[in-house]
């Protein structure tokens, strides 16, 4: 139950961060912490305007996004404290409600009938295919490492003793981290604020949304954000008692934001036909931790 | 801590699959040497004083310095094109890599040799694999070079498994690279730009009567 809360508290001012800190670097001192929030209640007072061609995959699939990151985001612990819901292998669970969300999501962009969008989703479709691997080789790698398979098992017994041990959470942690700018497609994968046709890969997929349905997609972003933030979070948490772990919790949220805005500001997106192959670097640097793994466990000498 | 230098060494070599500058290969020929560096100083403490400044200061000044350095130069005054043109897409670069690896894992966990430890045999064998993939994948003479200082740095981490019990295989290990310093100094800075002006490996066929 708790970290529901946090986890939504977190989402409330994390795409505020983001904004904040790319304003500072170009020199400005940009909008406020909850400026985004005030957008997305704008849009939900707006009504929503359904083209012809649709059909009714349209109107229920940012409905269907978001209940399932809501859903995603009850499986995740807070260091001891069990999500809502916790079942053994419940990491598969997680991987694949979000992809529901995102095949409902892509689906509901062809569904417009326009190629525009048509040819982001093909894009998203392949990104997230390449990332899949990714996440589950690390947390599989994880399980392996402390012999449960739950999320929160997991975390409750990770404890970093070697040296090798530090460095592989070191590369997981970059490694959630690049995933996070995959599945929310900001740099280097995605420039979010490009609009020029060739060079979009999400935005292209929301250009046909409007009002309710497009607030529920910006919220969803936020807390996609703010659940990636909790799993790295969780990394460092262990078995702490409640009144250190919240307030652990809050500020690697804030450095979390404020390293996605500095990713932001100084990297270039990658050309179209090179992200593919960095996607499948994440996934071999992954590859990489599984076989570390091997070795702290004395499988191999 | 060898284990995690190691590991940076495994990740240098996937991001040599996907780079696509030369400058780019030269700096992770660099990084290695550092790492090789790091390993060498961490396992061969026991080994007399001599022999360890030797190696040493190998690393470091041929590994680390003077090849990339003689590299560089090579690149300027030819005026060879900046991008390593490969034959096959980096994408197909990066699975044949990463396939490079796990294959050694499952080939070293075949090999029941108590006297050699896993991880540097897989690290070296995957290292020795991959030099040999970018001598077949790549267009221009100079990535052959690099292709064998890669081999190179291979062969010196199988050295340095066994290194404790034999140190003159780390010496043979290292009279290797001079060797091959000694033939980029000499052939190629001097005599390759004025003879082949196209730097193509097409071209070297040419060579044969």
């Amino acid at each position: 139950m708790i970290s529901l809360i946090l986890i939504l508290l977190a989402s409330l001012f994390f795409t505020g961060i983001i904004i904040r800190t790319k304003s500072i670097t170009s020199g400005r001192k940009g909008p406020g912490i909850f400026q985004p929030l005030k957008d997305i209640w704008r849009l939900f007072k707006k009504g929503s305007v359904y083209s012809k061609t649709t059909s009714f995959i349209f109107q229920v699939a940012p409905s269907i996004y978001i209940a399932s990151i809501l859903m995603a985001i009850l499986v995740i612990p807070l260091g001891q404290y069990k999500g809502i819901i916790s079942f053994e292998g419940d990491f598969v669970f997680f991987a694949y409600v979000l992809g529901t969300g995102k095949f409902f999501s892509i689906i509901s962009a062809m569904d417009t009938g326009s190629s525009f969008e048509g040819m982001g989703a093909s894009r998203e479709a392949l990104f997230s295919m390449f990332a899949e691997p990714a996440f589950f080789i690390l947390i599989g790698s994880f399980a392996l490492l402390t012999g449960h398979t739950s999320f929160q098992e997991i975390f409750a017994s990770l404890h970093f003793g070697s040296y090798i041990s530090y460095i592989l959470g070191a590369l997981a942690t970059f490694v959630l981290v690049m995933m996070t700018m995959v599945e929310n497609s900001r740099m280097p994968i995605d420039d979010p604020k490009t609009h020029l046709e060739l060079t979009m890969v999400h935005e292209v997929m929301i250009l046909d949304n409007s009002g309710f349905d497009l607030g529920m997609i910006l919220y969803g972003t936020n807390l996609k954000f703010a659940m990636y933030g909790a799993l790295i979070a969780n990394l460092f948490m262990g078995s702490f008692p409640l009144y250190l772990t919240i307030p652990i919790f809050f500020v690697i949220q804030v450095l979390f934001a404020v390293t996605v805005g500095i990713l932001e500001s100084f990297t270039a997106r990658f050309r179209m036909n090179h992200n593919a192959q960095y996607i499948l670097a994440l996934s071999s640097v992954s590859l990489l931790i599984f076989l570390g793994v091997l070795l702290v466990l004395k499988l191999v000498s | 801590m060898t284990n995690v230098l190691l590991i940076i060494f495994t990740i240098s070599l996937l991001y040599l699959g996907i780079a696509h500058r030369l400058l780019t290969y030269i700096k992770i020929l660099a990084l290695q040497g550092v790492l090789l560096f790091g390993i060498a100083f961490i396992d061969l403490i026991q080994i007399n004083a001599i022999n360890l400044a030797f190696v040493l200061l190998e690393t470091i000044v041929f590994k680390t310095i003077a090849i990339p350095f003689f590299l560089n130069y090579i690149i300027k005054r030819n005026k060879i094109n900046r991008d390593a043109e490969p034959f096959l897409s980096n994408f197909i670069s990066l699975i044949i890599i990463t396939l490079i690896i796990l294959s050694t894992f499952i080939l070293s966990n075949a090999i029941n040799d108590s006297r050699i430890s896993k991880i540097y045999f897989v690290v070296a064998l995957s290292t020795l694999f991959t030099g040999l993939y970018i001598i077949l994948t790549r267009h221009k003479i100079i990535t052959h070079v690099m292709g064998y200082l890669v081999i190179e740095n291979g062969v010196f981490i199988l050295s340095l498994a066994v290194g404790n019990e034999m140190p003159m295989l780390v010496n043979l290990g290292i009279l290797l690279d001079v060797f091959v310093s000694v033939f980029i100094l000499g052939i190629f800075v001097n005599r390759i730009g004025d003879v082949l002006k196209d730097t193509d490996v097409d071209q070297l066929k040419n060579l044969k009567d």
